[in-house]
């Protein structure tokens, strides 16, 4: 990853996605889904319910 | 002895030093790693062999224990994106955008998107901020891009979409207006525009939502490539390129119409050039330059002219007409020039600092000064003496037709004392010795020579 020094803002960082045109739009998509099941995961994780299978996408993130 | 650039500490990995006249960049392991990758690309030769990037060369030795340092040229003279004109700001955005696209080809990227890593010499934009580069990484988003909004993009709508001038909102905020800002400003047809739903209105939204969440390991999951920060770029582009700025021709842009101002001018770049050539100056500053015919004169003897105005659309016109030649142009008002400001009161310095003239004209302004703003007489010659550098000046007395205008509506006891020629002179022998003095046809206005006493 860049180390960045400016706050790049994370609305304006996925909008970039939508800006390229419908690719991004399919990659805003998929971003913002991967999102949706982090979140899911992580609130089943501190209710105490068993974790739901973690995507690609979500493991990927993890590690950025 | 080295000595810190005020304005550059953001970026821990490159920060700017001088050494005497030399001007350095020091890097840490990760900026001589992106100067490394940077360097021996296409993209770079180019950039700098067109003129749009800084020339840069790097030291066998880095002083104060740096990994690595570049040395660049001096600047002539620093000017803010708060200080330029509209077409100025239109240019150092294309420039951005350009260098960002062409970076990309040679796998570069650029990390921030602020006009203050952009500079005016001989009337072009030049990117300085070699700091600014660094190897792209797939995946990776535009890290700039909404800084590039807030700091191009919005203030260049703020005037062609609201007739608004975006100097005062630069000045005052030196980030730029947010989307949402800007929501609030566009009037609702401007808000409606494509380009408008997208970068104002949506990008407010996306904040709004999204304030604080770590996506950009989400993106490189979900496929971002360098191709979609490319297509933002060219549309982004082409929008920027549509911005446009009608100022009209009013005002001061009719001033080489008026009948003393025609009827004098050959005569006062006369006497300008015989004092310039007494004083061969290296440094000179044009207050009210207006259309910038005394700094083209001044520029013409092989000094720097740096042209202030607080009139816009004049120097909207000179811009058009600077390319190639050694005049800066500066917004600003005489009567509260750019102070200085940003961390600790010091990141920015104020405009008259920085541009320390060795030669100062004085044509057209002091009677604006003494009779619309107010300043009394003494005060006008006060500060012109604090240049500590000699002053072509013109002194226009109350019975000149100009200032009959400007006091038209002034009782003569809301004027200061200091006005006629003769409490003038008084006052001007004060602070100055008068080298030379020319009466201009008429008889209610008279050059000085002046070198400070």
């Amino acid at each position: 990853m860049i180390f960045g020094y400016l706050d790049a803002g994370s609305g304006s960082l996925i909008l970039q996605a939508v800006l390229g045109g419908l690719a991004g739009i399919a990659v805003a998509f998929r971003a913002w889904k991967a999102r949706m099941m982090g979140k899911k995961a992580i609130a089943k994780a501190e209710t105490g319910a068993e974790p739901e299978t973690v995507s690609d996408e979500t493991a990927v993130n993890s590690e950025s | 002895m080295i000595s810190a650039d005020p304005g550059s500490f953001r970026d821990p990995a490159s920060r700017v030093v001088f050494e005497g006249d030399r001007v350095l960049r020091l890097l840490d392991e990760r900026g001589l790693e992106a100067w490394e990758h940077l360097e021996p690309s296409p993209f770079f030769g180019h950039a700098v062999e067109s003129g749009r990037l800084i020339a840069t060369t790097k030291l066998d030795n880095a002083p104060n224990g740096a990994a690595g340092a570049l040395q660049h040229p001096r600047i002539p003279f620093v000017s803010y994106p708060y200080e330029w004109t509209f077409s100025m700001l239109r240019d150092a955005a294309l420039l951005q955008l350009d260098l960002l696209a062409d970076a990309l080809a040679s796998g570069i990227t650029i990390k921030d998107a602020t006009p203050f890593n952009i500079q005016f010499v001989d009337g072009s934009p030049l990117f300085i901020d070699i700091g600014s580069f660094e190897k792209y990484r797939d995946g990776e988003p535009w890290i700039g891009y909404r800084q590039f909004t807030r700091q191009f993009l919005f203030p260049l709508m703020l005037r062609a979409w609201a007739e608004l001038p975006f100097q005062p909102w630069l000045r005052g905020d030196m980030e730029g207006p947010t989307a949402g800002e800007m929501k609030q400003i566009l009037s609702g047809g401007k808000r409606m525009k494509p380009s408008s739903l997208m970068h104002v209105s949506l990008q407010a939204k996306m904040e709004e939502r999204m304030s604080g969440a770590s996506v950009r390991g989400d993106l490189k999951a979900a496929g971002f490539s360098a191709d979609l920060i490319l297509a933002n770029v060219r549309k982004l582009r082409s929008l920027v390129e549509s911005l446009h700025w009608d100022h009209g021709v009013e005002g001061w842009s009719d001033y080489h119409t008026c009948d003393h101002v025609g009827r004098d001018r050959k005569t006062k770049g006369e006497f300008l050039r015989d004092a310039l050539g007494r004083s061969r100056p290296k440094r000179v500053i044009d207050l009210g330059a207006n259309d910038g015919y005394f700094s083209t004169i001044a520029a013409d003897t092989g000094a720097l002219a740096i042209a202030v105005d607080g009139y816009e659309p004049v120097l909207e016109e000179l811009y058009g007409r600077s390319q190639g030649k050694n005049i800066s142009i500066v917004v600003s008002e005489l009567t509260n020039p750019s102070p200085a400001q940003g961390w600790a009161g010091r990141e920015r310095p104020a405009l008259m600092e920085r541009a320390n003239p060795d030669h100062v004209i004085a044509y057209g302004v002091i009677h604006h000064l003494i009779y619309t703003a107010s300043i009394p007489p003494a005060a006008v010659l006060e500060w012109l003496r604090s240049f500590d550098a000699p002053v072509a000046l013109e002194y226009v007395s109350p019975d000149d037709e100009m200032v009959g205008k400007l006091t038209a509506n002034k009782l003569e006891q809301e004027l200061h004392p200091g006005r006629s020629e003769a409490e003038f002179r008084v006052l001007l022998d004060r602070a100055f010795d008068i080298r030379k003095e020319h009466v201009l046809e008429g008889g209610t206005r008279v050059l000085f020579d002046l070198v400070p006493r």
